[in-house]
């Protein structure tokens, strides 16, 4: 859970006889994801290429297949008993296909060409229509000797963009048909300026229409052939659809047949290609869950006695960009998965910080919206989401509003507030007694924050720790002591917090745990300087650990822009931990914001408790659950973006993609 | 406002996150420090590109195959700011990503024309691969099948179904007569930054008004750069510059283009809508070396408007634009500087055509 499922490297040595076999076992159950080993395999005098050149028939195969059904107006259904036999002897197929191929084609070639035929005729007379009406010879437009005339479809968008390229030329610009597929223009100009244009007219994309030599006539008269040239082709065309839907009737449960065995065979014979082949047997390499290892190895021994099976469980220390990552998956986490993958898809190894967020996401916003009524009204109205009854398809959002409004209601429980009512409004107004049970933010403005930047300091030093967990398990030494998350600058933080305690002391605002730091019998001064040294020339040590060249972009500002760099790290390292430590400050500021906005609810409410009163009331606590409850999402979601996920979470993992013969385990086993 | 804060509360947040993730001038200035490609490509690993960079094997490690990854994450910003955006922006963000589809549309065409001068004992598709941009799954275009068609007419038929069927297929007319793939080109560019203007149209308030203001400067760069190209190189008439041109944009109106196109002083006009250019004279007296230098100016007063829309109210759809503008600009430095470090250029022959310099902020 806290990390990706693991995983285990599986080679396998496959006697040829059992190749097929082994294969179908592979390709069945949607857990074997397929790394190319191709050239594990021998390179010359085993026919390596007959697998590809069958993969490369089969998908031909298929597509012949797939055009006859297509044809004849099949859906590529599975057939009704649709198992996995074997790879399909191709020439064993052959005849069939070749066979309701040729009846088809006849027929489906008729109907293509007809088709065609009716298409140029139905664009004939789309052309023609606008121009119905105008008494003139189509041929004159042609001929005539002191008018050049341009008529024409064009993309509907350049029509304006033509006018204005004419504007310096004498022309009339009518556009015959408003179409915004295919409008038609005609432009009229002297010809004297046919040139112009022509090039107008060319560059706008206008393309002349193409009514053959042959038509004559006034548009009337050819638009009235034309139609019935139409109507006999439409028939035509009927005609032939019909005969094609006899063809899918007889040949449906062949066809259907024909296309299974051969996609399956397909799929299997794309995924043997990737095999290493030897001289009598394959090297098969993948990854798969450790958890379906057993299973699968069970299913591999039934098809091939003799298949040697070697697994090696990935461990996750180390480096290991190779191994797919395949998550756990879980219901009720789903909605922090979906935050945590707007962010990055973890690494093999890598910690998953769905966990961590599903804990901690929750506990802040409840920390800034504490109230024990608005916390179980969002409760209520994300469990309504979640169980699609209203605002349907925001299921998973519906199931991070029930966890946050659930959270809200425990902190308004400790903080004493119900629907905006705390203290003596409670009794006066609600007729009950209702006390803080740990603190209430409005009467204790500077403790909240004090403890909100406690909260943030030990959120911040776990994600430390987080970090340096990654870099051990990734054997990233180099980072682990010298990165922006490592050793030296988790000490440097320490120290850093022991001189800010030293600095705020007794004060209100204090942080507790920086004052426990400081009051620890260290020399942090002296440490702070020694690790800040060491955060400063980080870059440098990493180098140095890592065997790079020490200084990137060595001989440009010399020794001194190297300096002066190396303090700029420094300096933004301090910056950056005072703005991510005092970044919490937000949640003991948004719990007290949250009485504020209750104090000035009840100021437009006044005092008397009548309708006018308990409508406020009501409005008031609708707006502060949609507007204040949206911004603590906000402020959330940027806290964990910014200063928790970035410390230790690097994402980037490869997608665990199985090799998959039919679209689920399930319906492979059944 | 309401409906602006709840629909761009999580793309905001993410965004500005993402945004802190851009390299600084200073990082791109030490990484252009590094003495040769080797070196910077390692100095890369320790930047957010590091783990786009670090699958590669030591003998993919070649500057096509390290463009190609730079590439992915800027696909990757894409697929995530498209997932995130609020439904109605959504055809917005993916019409953008189009541009990449569009440059990857035009370099198929391009090897189908030029694929009889290569070597053939290389597959064409292996060759063409190496340059697409890295579309993934929102690609449109069979890219494979129109490179094995082997020609453009049938390269083109593949289109069918595709947003570019119906810009094609009046293009094509043209094409089947000329032989030459630059009414293709122009009409799709034409048709890709008409569709992107139409998307920003369907926006409201805010989202319509940062849309034009940063779309429209990256259109208007385009639209002045063409005007000026065409007429310099290309000698077209103004009938012509006209209709290769868009009469819409942020700061180059309508007029200034038919200014130019009927022969007015291109310098007096790209003066007139940037007088923070300076000599722009002295640019155009020399084209070649000039109006590169003129686009580089145009670019850095783009990104100048995408940092200015991190400042003040967050919740509309200019934040994830600027990020996704200001990304693709630096993922241009970068190829600039793994293409200047595999080919080892002299400093001054790469440093000036960055574009995150310390102006840039």
């Amino acid at each position: 859970m806290l990390f990706p499922k693991e995983m285990s490297e599986v080679e396998l040595i496959v006697p040829s006889k059992d190749l097929v076999a082994v294969t179908k076992a592979l390709s069945g159950y949607g857990v074997f994801h397929q790394v190319d080993s191709a050239h594990l395999g021998q390179q010359e005098g085993l026919g390596q290429n007959s697998w590809q050149e069958k993969a490369g028939a089969l998908s031909a195969m298929e597509r012949r297949i797939q055009a006859i059904m297509q044809n004849v107006g099949l859906p590529e259904d599975r057939p009704a008993k649709a198992g996995i036999e074997s790879v399909v002897d191709l020439e064993a197929i052959q005849p069939s296909v070749n066979r309701i191929e040729a009846e088809v084609k006849e027929t489906s070639d008729q109907l293509s060409a007809e088709r065609k035929r009716l298409e140029l005729l139905e664009s004939q007379l789309h052309q023609l229509e606008p121009i119905a009406d105008v008494k003139v010879e189509v041929g004159a437009l042609r001929k005539s000797s002191y008018m050049h005339s341009i008529l024409g479809v064009i993309p509907a968008a350049n029509i304006s963009r033509l006018r204005t390229s004419l504007l310096r030329v004498p022309h009339v610009f009518f556009v015959l048909r408003e179409d915004a597929q295919k409008p038609v223009v005609w432009i009229l100009g002297p010809k004297s300026n046919s040139d112009v244009l022509e090039r107008a007219a060319k560059s706008a994309y206008l393309n002349p229409l193409g009514l053959p030599d042959e038509f004559s006539g006034t548009p009337e008269q050819i638009t009235a052939m034309l139609r019935r040239d139409i109507e006999s082709s439409r028939q035509k065309i009927s005609s032939l659809e019909a005969d094609l839907v006899k063809f899918g009737n007889t040949y449906k449960a062949e066809l259907q047949k024909l296309l299974w065995d051969v996609h399956t065979s397909r799929v299997m014979a794309d995924a043997i290609v990737r095999f290493g082949q030897l001289r009598h047997t394959y090297v098969v390499v993948g990854w798969v869950p450790t958890a379906d290892l057993p299973d699968l190895t069970a299913r591999l021994k039934e098809a091939s006695r003799e298949i040697l099976i070697e697994t090696m469980r990935t461990s996750r220390s180390g480096h290991h960009s190779n191994v797919p990552v395949a998550l756990t998956e879980n219901k009720w986490l789903k909605p922090i998965q979906m935050l945590v993958g707007t962010y990055g898809h973890p690494s093999y190894g890598e910690l998953d910080p769905t966990l961590l967020m599903a804990f901690t996401f929750p506990l802040l916003y409840g920390a800034m919206f504490g109230d024990l009524g608005q916390g179980i009204v969002l409760f209520i109205l994300g469990i309504l989401m979640h169980n699609k009854i209203i605002m349907k398809g925001m299921q998973s959002l519906g199931l991070l509003i029930a966890y946050c409004g659930a959270s809200a209601a425990v902190f308004g429980y400790l903080y004493g507030s119900i629907f905006g009512f705390e203290g003596h409004l409670v009794e006066e107004y609600l007729h009950f007694h209702f006390e803080p049970t740990w603190i209430s933010p409005m009467e204790n403005i500077l403790s909240i924050l004090s403890i909100a930047i406690d909260a943030g300091i030990i959120i911040l030093l776990f994600a430390f720790l987080l970090g340096m967990v990654n870099n051990i398990r990734g054997r990233d030494w180099a980072h682990l002591l010298f990165g922006h998350t490592g050793i030296t600058a988790f000490v440097f933080y320490i120290c850093f917090l022991a001189m800010l305690g030293g600095f705020l002391g007794d004060t209100a605002l204090a942080p507790r745990v920086a004052v426990a730091i400081n009051s620890l019998p260290l020399p942090f001064t002296t440490l702070l300087a020694v690790f800040g040294l060491a955060v400063m020339f980080g870059g440098f040590l990493r180098n140095m650990v890592e065997g790079h060249t020490l200084i990137e972009g060595r001989g440009v500002g010399g020794f001194m822009m190297f300096l002066i760099q190396s303090l700029m790290d420094l300096i933004e390292t301090v910056i950056s931990m005072l703005s991510n430590t005092l970044s919490f400050i937000r949640v003991g500021a948004f719990a007290v914001a949250h009485g504020g906005l209750s104090l000035a609810i009840f100021s437009l409410a006044g005092h008397e408790p009548d309708l006018g009163f308990w409508i406020t009331i009501v409005i008031g606590n609708l707006f502060i659950i949609g507007f204040e409850g949206l911004i603590v999402g906000i402020q959330t979601m940027r806290l964990h973006y910014y200063e928790i996920l970035g410390k230790f979470f690097h994402g980037g993992g490869m997608q665990f993609e199985p090799l998959k013969l039919t679209p689920s385990k399930e319906e492979a086993s059944s | 406002m309401a409906s602006g804060v709840s629909g761009y509360a999580a793309i905001s947040t993410r965004v500005r996150a993402m945004y802190s993730d851009l390299l600084t001038p200073q990082e791109i200035t030490r990484l252009s420090d590094s003495p040769d490609f080797a070196s910077l490509v390692s100095a890369l690993k320790n930047t957010p590109y590091g783990k786009h960079i670090s699958g590669l094997k030591d003998t993919d490690l070649t500057p096509r195959r390290v463009i190609l990854q730079v590439r992915q994450r800027l696909a990757d910003s894409y697929s995530s700011v498209v997932q995130q955006a609020p439904e109605q922006t959504r055809p917005l963000i993916k019409q953008m990503y189009r541009y990449f589809e569009v440059g990857n549309l035009k370099a198929v065409l391009r090897s189908i024309q030029t694929v009889s001068s290569w070597n053939s004992d290389v597959a064409a598709w292996d060759r063409v691969r190496e340059v697409l941009f890295p579309f993934g799954s929102f690609a449109s275009i069979p890219a494979q099948a129109m490179v094995d068609s082997g020609n453009i007419a049938s390269a083109v038929d593949l289109l069918k179904g595709t947003p570019y069927e119906a810009t094609m297929s009046f293009a094509m007319k043209r094409f089947s007569t000329e032989q030459n793939l630059f009414p293709l080109e122009v009409a799709l560019d034409l048709a890709y930054w008409r569709g992107l203007w139409g998307e920003i149209k369907n926006l409201t308030g805010r989202d319509r008004e940062m849309g034009a203001k940063l779309v429209g400067s990256l259109l208007d760069l385009n639209n002045l750069m063409w005007v000026i190209r065409y007429k310099i190189y290309h000698k077209l008439s103004e009938e012509e510059l006209i209709n290769y041109t868009l009469p819409f944009g942020y700061r180059v109106k309508d007029e200034d283009v038919r200014a130019i196109a009927a022969g007015s002083d291109i310098a007096a006009v790209v003066s007139r809508i940037y007088p923070g250019i300076a000599d722009v004279n002295a640019l155009l007296e020399r084209p070649q070396s000039g109006l590169p230098k003129l686009e580089h100016q145009l670019k850095q007063q783009v990104m100048k408007q995408c940092v200015s829309a991190f400042i003040g109210y967050p919740f509309h759809i200019g934040l994830p634009l600027a990020y996704l503008i200001l990304s693709d600009f630096e993922v241009q430095d970068l190829v600039v500087l793994i293409e200047a470090k595999s080919s080892k250029l002299k400093d001054e022959d790469f440093r000036p055509l960055l574009l995150k310099t310390s102006m840039i902020q």
